[in-house]
């Protein structure tokens, strides 16, 4: 089965589909044991129940069709812990020929939905983690467990349910008020335009900033109103509460069913002409020192917003919006002076040491996200700046609770009004296609330890027997905290096997991933995926068969930037080097001390290129880009899928020629030639590149003259496709379009495989790459004699 | 007038009319317009100057200036320095228009209907010339302002003959009673015809019996019939006092007649209308003769004295004043005059020194050595007010513009140039009159020596010839431009103020005030409202709803972006008066009580930190919250302490430091809070009201506050808190001869460096108390000088320093020292005195003090100086006689009362502290006036009724009373007033009718608008809003309104007759 299918089922690829059954084998692998997890993965035909999951009594797992079930004695047996349970009350009428969705073999992925949990149990997420509601009783309204179409699909109903609980989602936007008029124009109006749409329910805040915080008191009729902060102090969530008047609300946790009465956060519909009001009056701050930044306290802004949401005790789940256009100069979180005398951290400085802004910057940040975390709060960053905006330190937060975050020029942009409005976007209900407060757990069989998680995930550090002591990523815990989470956020979980193996090769193991989330509906929402793979034998070719390298890519990719945390990118550089050559050693058939025997099977053949063009990408080399662009660039590549992390590595081209269909070409230089467009895609940048003759053809108005109808298809057809690739894509790609030896190729030229330089043999007419670097054939060299070193 | 902006409708009840009472405010509203009808009244006061020929002794230059048309401000000086420009717009702070109604001197219409005067004239003019001591300096002034009214003993029987036949005596004994009068008479024609109108009006006094005196004299020699006038009052007195005629009265006559003869020469420098007081001072009276007015001495001849003997309880001094017109030169032949009492009226000519007004000092002749000063037991303080009100009529102060160089300084003392600078070698050089370094005139104002030592151009520069000039500062004073008027409004918004409709009065009160804030591009205004939080207001938003910024943290405030938050008032004026009248519906539901006056003081202080300006705060509760936030105290509400109470004295006094700090740093940047006060409990203002003394401000107190009736005057007292002349970022500095130097200053200010004052604002109100202490002897025949400069920066943003020169003579003689005490000032130190140590010493121990710096001043008298030294009778030199009776009133004052409420007793000592000499002494002992009769009385020029002693002897169960200090304004109401009366003054048929809340209306009956219009001119006098209060008989207000019988026995002190007992008592034992 290919494996891109398999994920179509499961939305898991594992880079070992077979695992071996003891530790050195599996370190012998050198791509560690992993599962790269999207748990909500759009599926053609997912099963929707509208009752709680039947939990195994001892380790919480969910009944799934891996079970063994005694009919008759109306006992189910957990697959992980081989508990036996029984079966819950509205279960008793089940047999082999009547059995629950859930319990479908063909379904390895289940999801339940369920209302929205009366207001005394909306604080379930907070730090309870998963609420855990062992066997609650399940709705009886699921007439037939066989009929899936008989499942909860609606959301009328559940708002019927929820009885007074009619707030929705919170989102606090917060707006940089630096800005020029022209971007707050832009951005005022795409504002306006979320705010149309969010649903009656929603909750707004606004926040403005410069050199001061303003939070508006949207609920205040006279004037516009607007508690100020002082930007250039620290304020802490009890402060920021007490300031906002919202510390007395503690005492009166226990009636949190009514809003409580404050302004900050209100009620779309009932405030609409305020909130309107308050972002039209939002203007530029005029006090620009000349030869100094705009005075920016965005962290204080941050902190303030997020003090908000704690205050009004919104369980609900909410984003907090950040919308600016330059980097911190005031307060904590700045990450330099406003003096323009002073340059902005490089990476050269980060490196040095030289930075101590940055530094206390990340420190403060880093309480943000414990706080976002706490609250299950999300942070969006929207940067719309030339020059940078601290993205880098703001990473943090913004990975940790899964939020937003695009980098662009202008809040006129069109990267930026598509993404921001895709975020908005809505499901086929009318409901914010929006989740919250989520979180993921991970059940195993006994023999299967879970060492951590790469992705944008916060770990709950909550421990059980199956959690490994070795720690990869955000480890020491079998349960995650997600701010959110998309149909594309895709998570590396990291196993390791337990030391004393009972299980027998070729036995079962299972894993199962229960991702529950509120939904923007404010049901509750829980995802069960279960998966059972095999236990193999030492040198079991099925370990090699099993092998997908894509996957093993992204992973090793997920590792190489976790590494750069706390390495210097050369030295990552060279583990990825080193970890290649072992692979190469292992995976690789050759004649010992012999570079010209060295063969690779198919399904391992691509692996070294993709860790050649990981080398060079971004993400490694940091060289031309700002720490701004290499964090995000990061974050991105930290939370998409296989095949877009892919993308991002070792991005596609093809080639539009009048010899046929586009076909994909090697990303090599010689790919370049004067009489044909290319399409390049490398996640972030879409180029279309015309060849020089194209290029000269079109500037010769050639495609307007009917006789030359091919040359205008020719021209439309990549253009077509660059479209369809923009648009699926958040963020947005930067489309790029470009001719031969123009100034825009390069971004096409800098991702090429230099295989022809200034120092190659010239040839008439082909294109070269002027570098110092390896062409890849040369790096494969190199591997081929180093793998075949013994 | 009207008030073009009234109160909102709705805020009061049907009976008040915006238009009566609330609009007559107006009158205190400074104006272009209305100062160029006082500068009219000036200039048509100029034929006056032309008249004066006759006194052909007046220094030509005087001659020469008055005769100019309108006076310049500038002194066009030909050959240096060019000369400020723009006179006319600096006017307005050149010479700030004392509000005025008509004044007495250009009011046209009793000169037309005065026959007599013309007549009067010449002879005292043919009189003038006599008198060999034509050097005595004016003391004219109050027709018998501060006269003895011995004749309350007669006054019962009062009815004119009686009373007059004393009088009649008297000037038939005195030689040629008026012309005696004439010498100095600077009084043209013109002028004259006030003169005696003025006198006219002083003649209701004879009813009360001792005041009659000086106008009867005037009056027997010109105006037999207009006495006579007023009499149909009498009997309403004679009615109601049943006290007999007593003996002692008779026995005056002879006395007098031979005190007469024996000073027959004392010819005082008053007008005509004045003759008797000036001719009587110089006598050694027994008291209860025809008073004078404030003695005043030639410093040549023998003192003045008062004897009081103890059998006669009834004959001991009583204040009065009067409205008559003095004209008073600062110096003539080169001496230095003693100026008038502060009470009187009087038009200043500076010919050297500077009006005294602006500086004053205790003692009109220095002592020329330590050991004489403590032998006095007075004290040697100058009493400066700097940018005090002048008389319409005087010239305006000369500004003088020196260029870049800056004016002209000792370069030992930078002591500033001045009339009594000496030049010598041939100009080359001058002697500085304060320290005597001997300095190179510039070569730019070198000038040639006349024959008579002095510079041939000493007269066209008012630097040389005036006591008081200013110049304009170079760049060498300005550490930054000069700042803009910048003006922030801090109104407490929490749920109390809001319920007591105090922010609802504030926002009225700013809303009016905001017209008139000074025109321009330098005036800016910045408003914000706090409760437990601060909440700025963006005014820079045209065309758009108001948006608030709150500041909530209180512990640690910041201010808002400072460039919206303070703006320029162009540029808001819409805006601002749409959110004022928001901010009260904005609060009506708030429930926040606290409230965070330190913080938002703080933060408001932060918004304007780069200008500096004026704070303008209302607050209505105790600070609860925030930086700098109180708390009730032990004592707080209670309206008595108990006397077991520790330390009750500690309740004045701040409770920490937090303020004072703040205060210091507000005053660093230049910003001068003003605190108003509208509140009904306990605020503990002692602690509050350390920002405003030490920012240069002043505290207003409205206790218990009433939306209703308080409004008017909060409005009023902003405006011309606003309006008023001022300037900000002040420094000042007084320097003094050799020998002589500044021991202390006390009044509303920061002191950073001992030898300087620092000012962030300074007002024609404020004036500042320096002690001065030797260092050295003085020579007897020299003078000393004592000069105060004060550099600021006008509201229309010119950086000035205003100079203040004051030469006195020296002298070694006790006696001299006596004659030439100034009581007012005297007392306004001894007040202020007890007020600074209040605070920090047990009342008694400051009552004590009080008492005994009066029985050691008369000791002394007794001891060195008097003539007679009998033991049964009281010595009491002229100038001081009415000591003991103000001391007692002292006494009684709401401030050393051991009964008032605490903040009421912090206030009346944030009230003195700053308070102008002529303000002082109304304060202790208000003024009182009859108005149920005011129909009866002819009042011609002077509006102001006759003033009655402060005892309840003289009130009348049928009577209404006026009674002011200044502060307060009490009208009290006798059980038995006709009804008519009142229906006529209130518009009620009952004083049942009477409420606290009761607003006076003007109604259309002589009566009434009678009433009105003297209360108007008390507010203009006093330049305050007088809180009406309104009292009746047998309730608390009336209680209250007998509290201020300072004459009568009450709990907190002795009656007036017991107090001079006591005090010759004391004295006979230190005698002994």
């Amino acid at each position: 089965m290919d494996f891109t299918e398999l994920e179509a089922i499961e939305g898991l690829r594992w880079p070992w589909h077979s695992w071996p059954l003891s530790k050195p084998e599996v370190s012998a692998l050198v791509v560690p044991l992993s599962i790269m997890c999207t748990p909500l993965m759009p599926f053609s035909e997912l099963p929707i129940l509208a009752h709680e999951p039947v939990n195994c009594f001892q380790c919480g797992a969910v009944w799934n069709p891996y079970s063994r079930i005694d009919y008759t004695t109306k006992i189910w047996v957990c697959p992980f812990c081989y508990r036996r349970n029984p079966f819950p009350r509205s279960y008793d009428h089940i047999n082999e020929n009547n059995i629950p969705a859930e319990l479908f073999p063909t379904y390895s992925t289940v999801e339940y939905h369920l209302g929205p949990a009366p207001s005394s149990g909306l604080g379930l997420g907070m730090d309870s983690g998963l609420g855990r509601t062992a066997s609650g009783p399940l709705r009886s309204n699921s007439g037939s467990f066989s009929n899936v179409s008989a499942a909860y699909s609606g959301t009328g109903e559940w708002s019927g349910v929820s009885g007074g609980v009619g707030v929705g989602p919170a989102f606090v936007f917060v707006v940089d008020g630096c800005s020029s008029e022209e971007d707050l124009g832009a951005l005022k109006g795409e504002l306006l335009h979320i705010i149309a749409r969010l649903p009656e329910n929603a909750l707004v805040g606004l926040v403005v900033f410069d050199a001061m915080v303003r939070v508006y008191d949207l609920g205040f009729t006279d004037c516009l109103r607007a508690v100020v902060f002082h930007g250039g102090r620290e304020v802490s969530s009890e402060k920021a509460k007490e300031l906002l008047g919202l510390h007395h609300m503690k005492q009166s946790i226990g009636k949190t069913s009514s809003v409580q009465k404050q302004g900050f956060l209100v009620p779309v519909s009932e405030y609409e002409f305020n909130i309107i009001t308050a972002i039209e009056d939002i203007h530029s701050s005029p006090l620009v020192k000349t030869g100094h930044r705009p005075l920016r306290c965005t962290g204080v802004a941050i902190s303030v917003a997020v003090g908000l949401l704690e205050g009004c005790l919104i369980n609900t789940g909410s984003r907090v919006m950040v919308f600016t256009t330059g980097p911190a100069t005031v307060g904590p979180g700045m990450i330099v002076d406003s003096d323009f005398g002073t340059a902005i951290r490089t990476h050269r400085d980060l490196n040095n040491g030289y930075a101590s802004y940055p530094r206390k910057s990340c420190e403060y940040y880093k309480q943000i996200s414990q706080r976002l975390s706490e609250s299950s709060i999300i942070l969006d960053l929207f940067a719309c700046s030339l020059d940078q905006v601290g993205a880098a330190e703001l990473k943090v937060p913004v990975e940790s609770s899964n939020g937003f975050m695009m980098l662009g020029e202008s809040f006129e942009s069109e990267e930026f009004r598509k993404s921001l409005r895709h975020m908005f976007d809505r499901d086929s209900d009318g409901n914010l296609e929006m989740a919250f407060d989520v979180t993921i757990e991970i059940v195993t069989t006994k023999d299967v330890k879970i060492c951590g998680a790469l992705g944008p995930c916060i770990s709950l550090q909550r421990k059980n027997d199956t959690v490994s002591e070795k720690v990869i990523g955000k480890g020491g815990t079998y349960i995650w905290k997600l701010g959110t989470i998309t149909s594309k956020t895709c998570i590396a979980f990291f196993f390791e096997v337990a030391d004393e193996q009972k299980s027998q090769p070729s036995s079962a193991f299972f894993i199962q991933f229960i991702t529950q989330y509120r939904y923007s509906n404010m049901g509750i929402r829980k995802r069960v995926t279960t998966a059972a793979r095999r236990w193999v034998v030492k040198h079991s070719p099925e370990i090699a068969s099993g092998f997908d390298q894509e996957a093993a890519a992204s992973v090793m990719a997920r590792l190489a930037i976790n590494k750069t945390e706390e390495m210097f990118a050369h030295d990552v550089i060279r583990w990825l080097d080193k970890m290649l050559i072992r692979f190469a050693s292992k995976f690789g058939d050759y004649v010992p001390e012999d570079p010209s025997t060295f063969r690779l099977s198919t399904n391992f053949s691509l692996f070294p290129q993709f860790m050649y063009y990981l080398r060079r990408s971004q993400f490694m080399d940091v060289f031309n880009s700002t720490p701004d662009e290499t964090a995000y660039f990061r974050l991105m590549l930290n939370r998409e899928g296989v095949v877009n992390s892919l993308i991002m590595v070792q991005p596609t081209l093809f080639q539009y020629s009048f010899d046929g269909p586009p076909i994909p070409v090697v990303l090599d230089v010689c790919s370049i030639s004067p009489d044909v467009i290319l399409l390049f895609d490398s996640f972030f940048h879409v180029v279309i590149h015309h060849g020089s003759k194209i290029a000269q053809w079109r500037k010769l108005g050639y495609d307007k003259d009917p006789s030359h109808e091919s040359f205008r298809e020719l021209l439309e057809a990549p253009e077509l496709d660059a479209e369809q690739l923009v648009a699926g894509r958040i963020p947005v790609p930067k489309f790029i379009k470009c001719d031969q030896h123009s100034s825009q190729a390069r971004f096409l030229l800098a991702k090429l495989n230099p295989s022809v330089t200034q120092n190659s043999t010239y040839s008439e007419g082909s294109e070269f790459i002027f570098t110092d670097d390896v062409s890849l054939q040369v790096f494969i060299e190199h591997l081929q004699a180093l793998a075949v070193q013994g | 007038m009207s008030t073009p902006r009234g109160p909102r409708p709705g805020a009061f009840p049907p009976n008040y009319n915006p238009d009566t009472l609330a609009g007559n405010l107006q009158n205190l509203r400074i104006n272009q317009s209305n100062w160029q009808q006082s500068n009219n009244a000036g200039v048509s006061g100029a034929p006056r100057t032309s008249n004066a020929l006759p006194f052909g002794q007046q220094p030509p230059p005087f001659a020469a200036g008055q005769s100019r048309p309108p006076p310049p401000g500038v002194f066009q000086r030909v050959p240096a320095p060019p000369v400020a420009p723009g006179q006319s717009t600096l006017r307005p702070d050149v010479m700030p228009a004392r509000p005025t109604g008509p004044t007495p001197v250009s009011q046209p219409p009793p000169f037309a209907s005065r026959p007599p005067p013309p007549g009067v004239l010449p002879s005292s003019i043919g009189g003038s010339a006599a008198p060999p001591y034509s050097a005595i300096a004016p003391r004219p002034g109050l027709s018998g302002s501060p006269t003895p009214p011995q004749m309350s003993s007669n006054g019962p029987a009062g009815i004119g003959p009686p009373a007059f036949a004393p009088r009649m005596m008297q000037s038939g004994s005195r030689p040629p009673p008026p012309m005696g009068n004439a010498p100095r008479l600077s009084v043209g024609p013109v002028q004259s015809p006030t003169m005696l109108s003025s006198q006219a009006s002083s003649q209701p006094l004879q009813t009360r019996p001792g005041f009659g005196s000086p106008p009867a004299v005037s009056s027997s020699v010109g105006q037999p019939g207009p006495p006579f006038s007023t009499f149909p009052q009498g009997p309403m007195f004679s009615g109601s006092s049943n006290m007999p005629p007593p003996p002692g009265s008779l026995s005056f006559p002879p006395a007098h007649q031979g005190t007469v003869q024996s000073w027959p020469q004392q010819p005082p420098q008053v007008g005509p209308s004045h003759p008797t007081p000036g001719a009587m001072q110089q006598q050694q009276r027994i008291f209860g003769m025809p008073p004078g007015p404030p003695p005043f001495p030639n410093q040549s001849m023998a003192l003045g004295q008062t004897v009081l003997s103890q059998a006669d309880p009834n004959h001991i001094p009583r204040y009065s004043s009067s409205s008559a017109v003095i004209l008073y030169e600062t110096r003539t032949d080169n001496r230095a005059n003693p100026p008038p009492p502060t009470t009187s009226t009087y038009i200043v000519k500076d010919n050297g020194n500077c009006s005294p007004r602006y500086m004053r000092c205790t003692l009109n002749q220095v002592p020329c050595t330590v050991d004489l000063l403590s032998t006095s037991a007075m004290q040697l303080a100058l009493l400066v007010q700097p940018l005090a009100l002048p008389h319409p009529s005087e010239e305006p102060i000369h500004v003088v513009d020196f260029g870049e160089s800056g004016p002209v300084r000792c370069s030992r003392c930078k002591g500033y140039i001045n009339p009594f600078v000496k030049f010598i070698d041939q100009g080359r050089r001058f002697i500085c009159n304060l320290c005597g370094f001997t300095d190179e005139t510039p070569r730019e104002y070198h000038c040639n020596m006349g024959s008579d030592g002095r510079r041939t151009d000493a007269d066209e520069r008012p630097e040389l010839c005036r006591g008081t000039v200013e110049f304009i500062a170079s760049k060498e004073y300005m550490l930054r431009d000069p700042m803009p008027a910048v003006f922030f409004f801090l109104v407490d918004v929490s749920m109390h103020a809001i319920h007591s409709g105090a922010t609802a009065a504030a926002c009225s009160a700013i809303s009016q005030v905001i017209p008139d804030l000074p025109e321009g591009p330098r005036t800016m205004v910045g408003i914000a409202t706090f409760d437990s939080s601060i909440h700025f207001y963006n005014l820079k938003r045209a065309m758009q709803q108001p948006l608030m910024l709150i500041v909530p943290d209180v512990q640690d405030v910041y201010t808002p972006l400072e460039s919206d938050v303070v703006v320029q008032l162009s540029e808001c004026r819409q805006h601002l008066e749409i959110l004022l009248d928001c901010i009260p519906r904005m609060f009506e539901n708030n429930r926040t009580t606290d409230s965070a006056f330190g913080a938002a003081a703080k933060a408001a202080f932060l918004a304007m930190k780069n200008t500096g300006g004026k704070l303008l705060v209302f607050q209505s509760i105790l600070p609860s919250t925030g930086m700098g936030s109180l708390s009730a105290r032990e004592a707080e509400g209670r309206s008595n302490m108990s006397d077991g109470e520790k330390e009750p004295h500690k309740l004045l006094q701040p409770v920490d430091k937090t303020l004072k700090t703040m205060a210091i740093e507000f005053a660093e940047y230049q910003v001068c809070v003003d605190l108003f006060i509208t509140t009904q409990t306990y605020v503990d203002i002692a602690s509050l009201s350390v920002v405003p003394r030490t920012t240069g401000g002043q505290v207003y107190y409205y206790y218990p506050f009433s939306a209703l009736s308080d409004l008017a005057k909060l409005s009023n007292d902003l405006r011309w808190n606003v309006t008023r002349p001022q300037g900000f970022e002040a420094v000042m500095r007084v320097r003094c001869s050799q020998g002589i130097q500044v021991q202390e200053y006390s009044g509303n200010f920061c002191k950073r460096i001992p030898t300087d004052v620092d000012l962030p604002a300074i007002d024609c109100d404020k004036t500042i108390m320096v002690s001065l202490k030797h260092d050295d002897k003085l020579q007897e025949e020299s003078e000393c000088a004592f000069q105060c400069a004060l550099l600021y920066t006008t509201v229309y943003g010119q950086r000035r320093i205003r100079v203040s020169t004051l030469s006195l003579p020296c002298t070694n003689m006790l006696t001299s020292l006596f004659i030439a005490a100034d009581l007012d000032t005297q007392f306004s130190c001894i007040l202020k005195h007890a007020a600074d140590e209040m605070p920090s010493a047990p009342l008694a121990q400051v009552r004590d003090k009080a008492t005994n710096v009066c029985i050691n001043i008369l000791h002394s008298y007794s001891k060195f100086c008097a003539t007679r030294s009998s033991s049964g009778l009281l010595m009491m030199p002229e100038a001081l006689k009415f000591l003991p009776l103000y001391t007692l009133a002292l006494l009684k004052s709401n401030g050393l009362r051991s009964d008032g409420r605490i903040d009421d007793r912090s206030f009346w000592l944030n009230y003195v502290s700053p308070l102008p000499t002529p303000f002082v002494i109304p304060l202790v002992y208000p003024r009182m006036i009859a108005i149920h009769d005011l129909e009866a009385k002819e009042l011609e020029d002077s509006i102001i009724p006759a003033i009655i002693p402060l005892s309840v002897k003289y009130i009348s169960d049928e009577g209404i009373y006026l009674l002011e200090n200044g502060v307060d304004c009490l009208i009290y109401i006798g059980t038995s007033v006709e009804q008519n009366v009142l229906t006529q003054i209130f518009g009620i048929s009952s004083v049942e009718e009477i409420s606290n809340q009761f607003i006076l209306e003007q109604y259309d009956n002589q009566l009434s608008k009678k009433l009105n219009a003297i209360l108007n001119e008390i507010r203009r006098e006093r330049c305050s809003y007088l809180r009406l209060k309104f009292c009746k008989n047998g309730d608390s207000s009336g209680t209250m309104f007998l509290s201020n019988m300072v004459e009568d026995h009450m709990p907190s002190g002795a009656a007036y007759t017991d107090f001079v007992a006591y005090i010759h008592n004391q004295i006979q034992k230190k005698m002994t």
